[in-house]
């Protein structure tokens, strides 16, 4: 029996962030927009208009080349990729074809056994984007809010191995977006859009079998399992004798099925040929590194690091460096905290994390600071306030935006160590509460929890509790 | 003299004078309209009279109440004591292959006979930012695809104010024909292998190709995206050197408008030519064409038309400049067949939106699906010569010919524009300021002479095509009469951006050869 | 290289130009191709340098003539209802055109 591999590329389109579309001063997100409301001569394709670049593109879309590691190039041009579509409102498509903005580029994706899988891409372009057009009753309708859109297209080689790896692309290329903020990357709302190639070979070949392509994937579980159906298809088609045709199939993601969309003849000619209407576009090395002075340390540069450097395991730094603010916030934290990062990482991914996801806030919006966490962390390692006390100071300095300090001082929290303060209370509990002590001396002795809590009830929540339940096994002997 | 038969400079300074007034010059200009013109183009003209054979149908579309309230913006601000522009009270017509907001721009074409332009072009908003009056949108060989004009699916088609049984020239035959005639003081026309300079040679008018990237492009319906020039077109230099003042310049529209500050082009004008070395090249005193069976062919200019050129030569030697003989060109010849692949590339793709999805022609035929309704409506919309070279340029732009034909033809425009580098080199051989060369190889041909054969129609560009493959400016300047009683064209070509230079030469000339007989006589049209 | 096209070819050409011809219409366009190809081969003959480049725009655009880049800064369009208005069919604001053939079989 033939064990196969699968062999998977994808082509990702990404949407830059812009404020405008890329040749013209529309708003570049109509999301919520009324159809055709968005438009101007010239993205509507008019007689006698004209592209004109918008800057920001081009400086986005360089921060992305450099992050994927790709050559950016001195000079690139644009082309004219022509073919009749109604959204395609000029009826060409202005993109780059043989000179783009970057050449080669690769990104390192960690893969669950500790390894990585380097996904090469050839190269990185710019282009704009086509409307909308959607089926009703045998009639298609249009919409050109989108036509200008600026697109960043990268295609992968065929390094994916698995429909899951194919996922974890997305996913690692979505947090690079969002890291760099160069793009919202929601799949749902077509900010990135992905074609998956598909084909399988026998394990260990070197070939590559015919491939079919999968669109109209609208979400990374999309993505994923319509790819491992596919391969589970070809295998079956394999199996049983019959040769793998290079279709083009539609995912629906109702049904879960993969439906053919057309054969996919000879490649359609797009007679490319330069844009005559734009300059050939310079990227000098002073404007590359005025634009990469913004380039920040990636996030699987920025995992490794926290690994390496901060002895974290790789749970923990996967999920501080899962979004660029609150991976910022726990390294302010660490460097104001001065103590094991690994006490940070805790707190933040237990505590933190959840007042942020409650009240659907990034780390640089919490009103609790880098330097106020380590401050309530400095406090309870002191022994000045003990850890439901430090809980506690969490929310209050977030809604009051104080020290933690300035809280304690203010509203008495400081952690109670007196030994006779504490029996007092403790004396007080016991002869308040008879029968239990009866139980506990009957042989009932996870009572001592609830005698502790009773204490810290009555102490407002300050007793030391360690302290507090030897006092109380001591009175109860 | 008539009101608008007076030049624009003349005109501008009688308005400030409160001589005359915006609302007469543009009465003028509708009373000659109304005599000379006829009825304007329509895509349904029924037969072509006999009457309509003698009269000169510019227009497409007369813009008379837009132009009446210019004018009367124009009296206004001057009653107020205020400025009403550079080109204040100045009637012009605009070649239909502009947008003007809110007016009926066809590209005189079926596929856009009922599009009405949602935006102004750059360069007819200048003009009318600075006070000019717009009389209308006048006629062009379909999307500017032809020397003759008759290809317009707008019929009856301009007629030549000279000899009204002639051809004016084209594409922008409209536009010459309407200031020929006394219709407009200027035009806005544009020029791709000689479309503004050839007619206004067949029409004894002065006709400016700026510098490719001079004026905005934002606007012009576009053909050959790296050809294109829009420029103006006028009865005597100084106008020209006018309206180029007002449409040159930068603009945040069109990417390839380049920023290169404005000269006063007005400002040299009469400082002579003397030092200014002007050259003759023997490769532009003949023309090389394909005959029957393709084998090509050398034949020199008419005898007129070299001997206009070398009179000139010598009314400018006489000025002080220096002529320079036997100056080569030697890719002239390659104009031709280089132009109808980079054109016709460039030309299939910029037809490819009209496709009846969101405005222009849609075919009202019962169709299938998309695919028929693409095909049905740009069938319909198109005539002959856009389906020609929409066709030409799928062909030579496919993928197993582009390098073959299109990458060949860029890289033979490379040896085309390296002829002027050498001869405008300061530093080489020749050092011209300009180059001196008729504008074409004969007058005016009648109707449906050379209609339908395109090699023949095409080869006739021979001469202007250069410059713009080169991207060069140049200017055509009437330089006689010809036997047959039609005017003969003569052409400046400078170095990039020189237009102020240009003007200067030709308005020299111009002076100089004011006093000749040939300038005497009227285009017959204005004779009756 | 092609000497002519023939007329396998031109349907071709006129099925991927979106255009449909009659035959007279047909007959005078392939002949026109063929005339202009003749022409066109006079490029063939032309000596050509392997280091000739092509050049797109006749005038060299140097940094210093190249306009600017565009700022990022929105503009609406103040009138799309202008631009719709053109349009031969729409309703509720999309763009109306009948249906695209494609097959969906399995």
């Amino acid at each position: 029996m033939t064990e196969y591999e699968a062999v998977i590329g994808l082509e990702t389109h990404i949407q830059l962030n812009t404020t405008t579309k890329i040749f013209c001063s529309c708003k570049a997100d109509s999301w919520f927009d009324p159809p055709n409301s968005n438009i101007c001569p010239v993205c509507s394709g008019l007689p006698g208009v004209l592209p004109v670049l918008n800057r920001v593109v081009v400086e986005k879309a360089v921060l992305l080349a450099a992050a994927m590691h790709a050559e950016i190039q001195p000079e690139s041009c644009f082309d004219r990729k022509n073919y009749f579509y109604p959204d395609l409102p000029k009826g060409y498509q202005i993109s780059q074809y043989d000179k783009p903005l970057a050449r080669g580029g690769y990104l390192d994706l960690p893969l669950p056994d500790g390894s990585r899988r380097r996904v090469r891409i050839h190269k990185l372009h710019i282009e704009e984007d086509a409307g909308k057009t959607k089926n009703e009753h045998g009639r298609r309708l249009i919409d050109f809010n989108r036509c200008g859109v600026p697109l960043v297209e990268m295609v992968t080689a065929p390094d994916l191995r698995s429909a899951d790896e194919a996922a974890q692309y997305l996913i690692r290329l979505r947090q690079l977006l969002r890291w760099l903020g160069v793009s919202e990357a929601d799949m749902e709302k077509a900010h990135l859009r992905c074609d998956a190639n598909v084909s399988i070979r026998p394990k260990g070949a070197s070939y590559l079998n015919p491939k079919t392509e999968i669109k109209n994937v609208n979400s990374i579980d999309a993505v994923r399992d319509a790819i491992a159906k596919e391969i589970e298809r070809q295998i079956r088609e394999v199996e049983a004798g019959h040769l793998i045709e290079t279709w083009t199939l539609e995912w629906e993601e109702d049904s879960g099925k993969l439906r053919k969309m057309r054969s996919k003849e000879t490649e359609a000619d797009y007679r490319y040929f330069r844009e005559p209407d734009l300059l050939t576009l310079y990227v000098d090395n002073a404007w590359k590194n005025e634009i990469l002075e913004s380039l920040p340390e990636l996030p699987l540069e920025r995992r490794q690091r926290f690994i390496e450097q901060y002895g974290l395991p790789d749970y923990d730094a996967d999920l501080l460096t899962g979004e660029r603010s609150l991976s910022d916030y726990f390294e302010a934290t660490v460097k104001a905290y001065g103590g094991d990062p690994k006490r940070v990482s805790n707190w933040m991914m237990n505590d933190v994390l959840r007042i942020l996801n409650e009240s659907n806030r990034t780390a640089a919006e919490l009103k609790l600071t880098p330097e106020h966490l380590a401050e309530i962390l400095k406090l309870l390692d002191g022994g000045t306030i003990n850890t439901s006390t430090a809980k506690s100071l969490l929310e209050k300095s977030d809604s009051s935006g104080k020290a933690p300090s300035v809280i304690v001082a203010e509203e008495g929290l400081a952690k109670v160590s007196d030994d006779s303060a504490i029996r007092r209370v403790c004396e007080e509990v016991l002869a308040e509460n008879p029968k239990e002590v009866q139980n506990y001396k009957g042989g009932k002795v996870t009572l001592i929890g609830w005698f502790v809590g009773q204490v810290m009830r009555k102490m407002g929540g300050k007793a030391d509790p360690a302290l507090t339940r030897r006092i109380l096994e001591e009175l109860l002997r | 003299m008539e009101l608008c038969d007076l030049p624009a400079y003349e005109l501008t300074r009688l308005l400030r004078q409160r001589k005359i007034s915006a609302t007469e010059i543009l009465a003028s200009c509708l009373a000659r309209i109304e005599t000379v013109d006829g009825r304007p183009g329509s895509t349904e003209p029924g037969e072509i009279s006999d009457e309509d054979k003698q009269t000169v149908h510019a227009f497409i579309t007369v813009t008379d109440d837009r132009a009446r309230a210019q004018a009367m913006s124009v009296d206004q601000k001057l009653a107020d004591g205020e400025d009403p522009g550079r080109l204040a009270g100045v009637p012009f017509t605009v070649k239909d292959i502009f947008c003007v907001q809110g007016t009926r721009t066809t590209a005189a074409s079926r596929i856009l006979a009922n599009f009405v332009a949602p935006y102004t072009a750059t360069p007819v908003a200048r003009m009318e930012a600075e006070g000019a009056l717009m009389l209308g949108k006048v006629n062009l060989d379909e999307f500017t695809y032809g020397s003759s004009n008759e290809s317009s699916a707008f019929q009856p088609c301009p007629r030549n104010p000279w000899n009204p049984q002639c051809v004016p020239g084209g594409s922008s035959g409209g536009s010459v024909a309407s200031v020929a005639a006394g219709e407009a003081a200027l035009s806005l026309g544009t020029d791709t292998a000689g479309s503004i300079r050839q007619p206004a040679a067949f029409c004894g008018v002065v006709g400016l190709k700026p510098t490719y990237g001079r004026v905005s492009r934002y606007g012009l319906i576009a053909f050959g995206s790296s050809l294109d020039c829009p420029g103006p077109i006028a009865r005597n230099v100084t106008d020209a050197a006018m309206m180029l003042q007002v449409i040159a310049g930068p603009d945040a529209h069109d990417s390839t408008a380049a920023s290169v500050p404005v000269e006063d082009y007005l400002a040299q004008l009469e400082t002579g030519v003397r030092g200014l070395r002007i050259g003759l090249s023997p490769d532009y005193f003949k023309v090389t064409y394909p005959d029957e069976r393709g084998e090509y062919v050398q034949q020199a200019v008419p005898q007129e038309f070299e001997a206009a050129v070398r009179r000139a030569a010598d009314l400018l030697a006489q000025m002080g400049a220096e002529i320079i003989e036997d100056v080569p060109m030697p890719n002239t010849r390659y104009g031709i067949p280089a132009y109808f692949v980079i054109s016709r590339v460039e030309a299939a793709s910029n037809l490819h939106r009209y496709d009846g999805v969101k405005y222009g022609h849609r075919t009202v035929e019962p169709v299938r699906d998309l695919n028929e309704m693409y095909r049905k409506s740009r069938a319909e919309g198109f005539g002959l010569q856009p389906k020609l070279r929409i066709l030409m340029g799928m062909y030579v732009s496919a993928a197993q010919y582009s390098e073959q034909y299109y990458q060949r033809a860029l890289r033979v425009r490379t040896l085309i524009r390296r002829d002027f580098d050498r001869v405008f080199d300061p530093n080489g051989k020749y050092r011209l300021h300009a180059l001196l060369t008729p504008t074409t190889p004969t007058t005016a041909f009648p109707f449906g002479a050379v209609y339908g054969d395109s090699v023949l129609m095409q080869y006739a560009d021979q001469l202007t095509v250069p410059a713009n493959h080169a991207g060069v400016p140049g200017i055509s300047v009437p330089g006689g009469i010809a036997a047959d009683g039609l005017p003969i064209g003569i052409q400046f070509l400078a170095a990039d951006y020189q237009e102020a230079l240009l003007l200067r030469i030709a308005r020299s000339y111009e002076k100089a050869s004011e006093g000749e007989s040939w300038r005497q006589v009227k285009p017959m049209v204005l004779q009756r | 290289m092609s000497e002519f096209i023939d007329r396998s070819t031109f349907d071709h050409l006129v099925q991927l130009a979106a255009l449909e011809l009659t035959d007279e219409q047909a007959e005078y366009l392939l002949r026109e191709l063929n005339n202009q190809l003749k022409a066109i081969r006079e490029l063939e003959a032309i000596p050509l340098d392997e280091d000739v480049p092509a050049t797109w725009h006749g005038v060299p655009y140097t940094p210093q003539i190249s306009p600017a880049l565009r700022g990022d800064d929105w503009q609406p369009f103040e009138r799309p209802q202008d631009i719709l208005a053109q349009a031969p069919q729409m309703e509720n604001g999309y763009l109306i055109v009948p249906d695209i053939p494609h097959t969906t079989l399995e």
